[in-house]
């Protein structure tokens, strides 16, 4: 530590730390164009310059370390006069067009030239009047209005690690923008546009509309991924202009992805449903809410007088905890059924399921700070930057940066399998199987290893690829480091065997000691915003709102003390057991909040015939889906961005919603619509308020309450703080006291050998494995009508093997006739070598053609929690001639 | 009672001296006009109706930039900006509708413009039986402008914005970067 004097204050600050973080501790703005918290100094736009009382001299504060007794001045004439010269220079270039400049009104360099007064400059002026570039569809590069302070580029490959722009040409030529003068083709993730510090940068989709001035900020929370991202929703007139984030805060500190900031026009687009609309002789009519709901209320009432059970509920995980907890109690308390079932039953609770019953909490035992501790990082069945985006920055982070060694699991090679130690590619089917053979080594002594071990070992290596060395290589690290994190994600928790795979993972963590060792540990990725709320508020037939069996006569007990009436459900059932009882006809009614199980199933299955059975079925979304072409009613419901409550994210924050705009037409949020429902019955469910039904959450579930991270982050060039919004949050992750305490006695079941897991089968027949993977710019099936989404990635493609295509003789972006017994589509080409040669993988979003026409009719339900998962298929590929 | 003022009451004296000076100016030239058939000169810095130019070439000189918006202390003037439908690197105001029944007529949204686009003029004439027929859009702004061409730069001289766009001088001018078809880039 050293004693420095900032403007005549004493500071004592770290003595690796520059004169500019030791001003931020006195409390002294400094100016900065270059500077950026989360980057290596630069010192290119010389903008931070103070004075060293001593020697006189001028010095760059951003790259000048400090000296102990070091008296600084970031007010005198002199600094002044170096300011204004500096800026005289920069505005050389710089064309007065701050009007017609979407940057004018928030731009640093403008402030910056009022505050010193330099708009009059001693030097000639040079203008380069260039010509924009306007080849991208997401971003304008304007070569004029840059000063050349490269936060962009640096940004771009010290953050994001994408590295898709950079300087160009030398000295006064110099132009960012992307490589060879061609269009940009990026993550598109938008982190250039929000630090850059003029104009140089803008937002195409929104060019020349808004005047920075003019818009309403809100701060709220992403839900698109469970990353927990806090952004800025800006408004005009009650419409979405822009998102963007404030530097450095929330766990996101700044970064957004490309759906985040820019996949917000669906929800303002004419195709929103702005009435409830009823079915009359097959047609929608639009309806009122006023007679809607005592009809539906009717329905409910004569289905489910006849007895308990009658009725299920689908929810979305991406509705608020507050909606989860009211429509699980309107499930269970009104409907009297325990048929209730989540999105996160088509892959995540695969994950949930085995951690909560391992270690009792669904809080995750690390979070993406340890990501930078830990030493080792094994990523299986997982693409973090498409899944959790936060997450896969805190990942290439931690590589880069904190040199940790990351063994990368999968078939695939996704955008961060080059930064791997290790690109373990275990063919399509294997992982399960690696999970329980990595854990068997791990975990079981030579001696009472199970007895297939070795000749699984074996076939682990012959039949699914795996090299022996880099596996022999994992073992060793695994057992040797001091810390380490897995990483799992979307394909490793669709596949069949997921959730014994996930319990051997356990397994192996248990055995290495993980679980005593803070920071080291599971972090399964949610798929979709809410999956963790969701299914802490029991939004699912196992658990009741705190993870607590739903069977249990004692917690049965403890929430009907709470709720002040009797539990009278039955014993319920997920999806699973949903669909056959509605086949059954034990289950006359479905009402379904956001969750469309059709587009999850083949259209072989008879999934529709089963619904058509239905004496009610009520959908409550967005937009018209394929479920409403069956529904009997459908009512319109509110989207993220006008309703408030709280989200989890996958480190275990719960961060506040925050409405941006009011209700779209008559649209309501879920909780409303059931809190409606119930008075409408009559049932004492007193319609409260979001804010109360938070209070309630929050009292009864105190480690629920509101976290976040970098509530109080310094926010950058003009130096204001912004005060800690949450004081004396709870622990966003999973206590280790009582985690260690829970898994000590499921520990008893792993002492001997686990029983091995198959390989999976996978169905259809064919070379090719098709699977369906998890787009970067779309999140679900809600973004295929959001219009800026659609121009990053607007049609399905297939990604093959560069040389299969080579073999098969298919170039770049011909159509192709993937076909089984089950179904074809016809498919446009992308070549790559991230694949195996056997892989066909396309995007699952995309409606036509209809990707799950290659799945069989007939549905596997999967492990322990019976799980629907479409993820991979047997095809057949021909070239169209 | 004196004899002088006994005269003065029964010749009407005071009437007398009260008629003297309506008979003075009966011989004076009249300030009054006959209005509607005759009408004032009027000064070049008048603030009458405001309007919207162009350049020589037709070209609308808006480039819907907000700023008389943000700057109007009536809020009459409403923006909505867009890219231009012909030019995708100009901007434009697709919408611009100035509201004459909020306006103070107070002239700061001219001085506020960056290429000039605004300018008061000698019109002030305009009524209307509705409150909507006083909510002028770009269009009607800019036929306006063109029927009161002189006025308007007769008014932007008199307010000394006249020389800063046409002395050539670099310096402290807004620069934008050519657009195809406008010559004088503002």
């Amino acid at each position: 530590m050293v004693k420095v004097f900032v403007n005549g204050v004493e500071v004592e600050v770290d003595a690796t730390s520059t004169i500019l973080k030791a001003a931020e501790k006195a409390g002294v703005a400094i100016p900065t164009f270059c500077y950026h918290p989360r980057m290596d100094p630069a010192g290119s736009c010389r903008i931070c310059a103070v004075e060293l009382e001593d020697s006189k001299r001028v010095v760059m504060s951003c790259v000048t370390p400090v000296a102990e007794g070091m008296r600084i001045l970031t007010e005198s004439a002199k600094v002044a006069d170096a300011r204004k010269t500096n800026l005289e220079l920069l505005l050389l270039h710089h064309p007065l067009d701050c009007p017609v400049c979407d940057c004018g009104g928030e731009c640093p360099l403008q402030n910056m030239s009022f505050a010193y007064g330099a708009s009059d400059s001693r030097f000639e002026s040079h203008r380069n009047d260039e010509v924009e570039d306007l080849k991208s569809d997401v971003l304008v590069f304007n070569s004029n209005r840059c000063i050349l302070c490269g936060k962009c580029v640096r940004i771009c490959d010290e953050v994001q690690d994408v590295h898709a722009i950079g300087f160009i040409n030398r000295g006064f030529d110099t132009v960012i923008g992307p490589p060879l003068g061609k269009k940009l083709d990026c993550e598109f993730c938008g982190d250039c546009l929000e630090v850059c510090p003029t104009g140089a940068i803008t937002d195409k989709f929104v060019r020349y509309q808004y005047r920075p001035w003019q818009l309403e900020k809100t701060k709220t929370t992403c839900t698109y991924c469970a990353s927990g991202c806090q952004m800025n929703v800006e408004t005009e007139k009650e419409a979405i202009i822009r998102v963007t984030s404030s530097e450095g805060e929330g766990p996101n500190e700044g970064s957004i992805c490309a759906i985040g900031r820019f996949g917000f026009s669906h929800v303002q687009s004419t195709e929103r449903l702005d009435k409830p609309y009823a079915r009359s002789f097959s047609r929608l009519v639009p309806t009122e809410w006023d007679s809607v709901i005592p009809e539906i209320a009717e329905r409910i009432r004569k289905i489910a007088g006849t007895g308990p059970d009658r009725i299920a509920t689908l929810v979305s995980p991406r509705i608020t905890l507050e909606d989860a907890y009211l429509i699980q109690g309107f499930t269970r308390r009104v409907l009297r059924s325990n048929f209730i079932d989540s999105g996160a039953r088509y892959g995540f609770m695969n994950a949930a399921f085995p951690i909560a019953r391992a270690t009792g909490t669904l809080r995750p035992m690390v979070d993406h700070q340890d990501l930078l501790k830990a030493k080792v990082i094994l990523v299986i069945g997982a693409d973090p930057t498409a899944e959790s985006n936060i997450t896969g920055l805190f990942l290439k982070r931690a590589i880069r940066k904190e040199k940790a060694r990351m063994y990368y699991v999968g078939s695939e090679s996704v955008s961060i399998t080059a930064r791997a130690k290790e690109h373990i590619r275990v063919l399509p089917g294997g992982e399960g199987l690696f999970a329980w053979v990595l854990s068997e080594e791990i975990a079981g002594e030579e001696s009472s290893r199970h007895p297939e071990f070795l000749a699984k070992k074996e076939d682990l290596f012959k039949s699914f690829n795996v090299d022996p060395q880099a596996y022999t290589k994992l073992v060793q690290d695994l057992r040797e480091s001091p810390t380490g994190v897995i990483i799992t994600g979307r394909v490793f928790h669709r596949i069949q065997s997921a959730s014994d795979a996930m319990e051997s993972l356990l397994r192996m963590t248990n055995a290495l000691g993980w679980v005593e060792k803070e920071g080291c540990g599971i972090l399964p990725l949610p798929e979709v915003g809410n999956d963790l709320g969701v299914l802490m508020m029991g939004a699912t037939h196992e658990w009741l709102p705190g993870l607590l069996d739903s069977q249990d006569p004692e917690n049965k007990k403890k929430w009907e003390a709470t709720w002040g009436e009797p539990l009278s459900y039955g014993k319920g059932g997920g999806l699973k057991e949903i669909l056959e009882g509605i086949k059954s006809g034990a289950i006359k009614g479905l009402i379904s909040f956001g969750e469309n199980p059709l587009t999850h199933f083949s259209p072989n299955s008879e999934v529709r015939e089963i619904l058509s059975k239905l004496d009610l079925l009520v959908s409550v979304d967005l937009f018209q889906t394929s479920l409403s072409d069956q529904a009997h009613f459908l009512l319109p419901a509110a989207s993220s961005y006008e309703r408030s409550g709280h989200v989890v994210s996958v480190e275990g924050f719960v961060q506040a919603l925050n409405p941006a705009m009011t209700y779209w037409g008559e649209s309501l949020t879920d909780g409303e619509i059931v809190s409606r429902l119930a008075e409408c019955m009559g049932v004492p469910f007193a319609t409260r308020s979001t804010g109360e039904v938070s209070k309630e959450i929050f009292t009864l579930m105190p480690d629920l309450s509101p976290s976040t991270r970098n509530g109080d982050h310094f926010m950058g060039p003009t130096g204001n703080l912004i005060l800690p919004t949450i004081v004396n949050q709870p622990p966003h992750k999973a206590d280790r006291k009582t985690v260690m305490k829970r898994m000590a006695s499921r520990a008893e079941n792993w002492k001997s050998a686990i029983t091995p897991i198959q390989p999976e089968i996978i169905s259809g027949e064919g070379d090719f494995v098709f699977a369906l993977n998890k787009s970067l710019f779309h999140s679900g099936k809600m973004t295929l009508l959001d219009p800026s989404l659609m121009k990053m990635e607007s049609s399905a493609f297939v990604r093959i093997n560069r040389q299969t295509a080579k073999k098969l003789k298919i170039k770049k972006n011909e159509n192709v006739l993937i076909e089984n017994s089950y179904g074809s589509c016809i498919l446009p080409v992308e070549l790559t070598s991230g694949v195996t040669e056997n892989e066909l993988q396309v995007p699952y979003h995309f409606d036509s053609p209809d990707l799950m026409g290659l799945f069989p009719g007939e549905i596997n339900y999967s492990g322990t929690c019976s799980t629907v998962t479409m993820l991979r298929t047997r095809v057949t590929l021909k070239k169209i001639e | 009672m004196g004899i002088k003022k006994f005269l003065n009451t029964i010749m009407f004296g005071e009437i007398m001296s009260g008629l003297k000076l309506t008979f003075r100016h009966m011989f004076k030239k009249a300030v009054t006009l006959q209005y509607p058939h005759e009408k004032l000169t009027l000064p070049d810095g008048y603030r009458g109706f405001i309007v919207h130019r162009r350049y020589e070439n037709e070209q609308e000189r808006c480039v819907g930039c907000d700023l008389c918006e943000a700057i109007c202390p009536a809020k009459a003037i409403s923006v909505v900006g867009d890219i231009h439908p012909e030019f995708p690197e100009r901007r434009y105001a697709k919408e611009y509708t100035l509201d004459f029944t909020r306006c103070i007529f107070c002239g700061f949204c001219v001085v506020a413009c960056p290429v000039n686009a605004l300018a008061m003029t000698k019109e002030y004439a305009h009524s209307s039986f509705t409150r909507e027929g006083l909510i002028y859009s770009k269009e009607q702004l800019l036929s306006l402008g063109d029927k009161c061409e002189q006025d308007s730069i007769g008014y932007l001289k008199f307010k000394n914005m006249w020389e800063a766009e046409n002395s050539g001088k670099e310096e402290g001018r807004y620069h934008f970067p050519p657009i195809p078809s406008v010559k004088s880039g503002g």
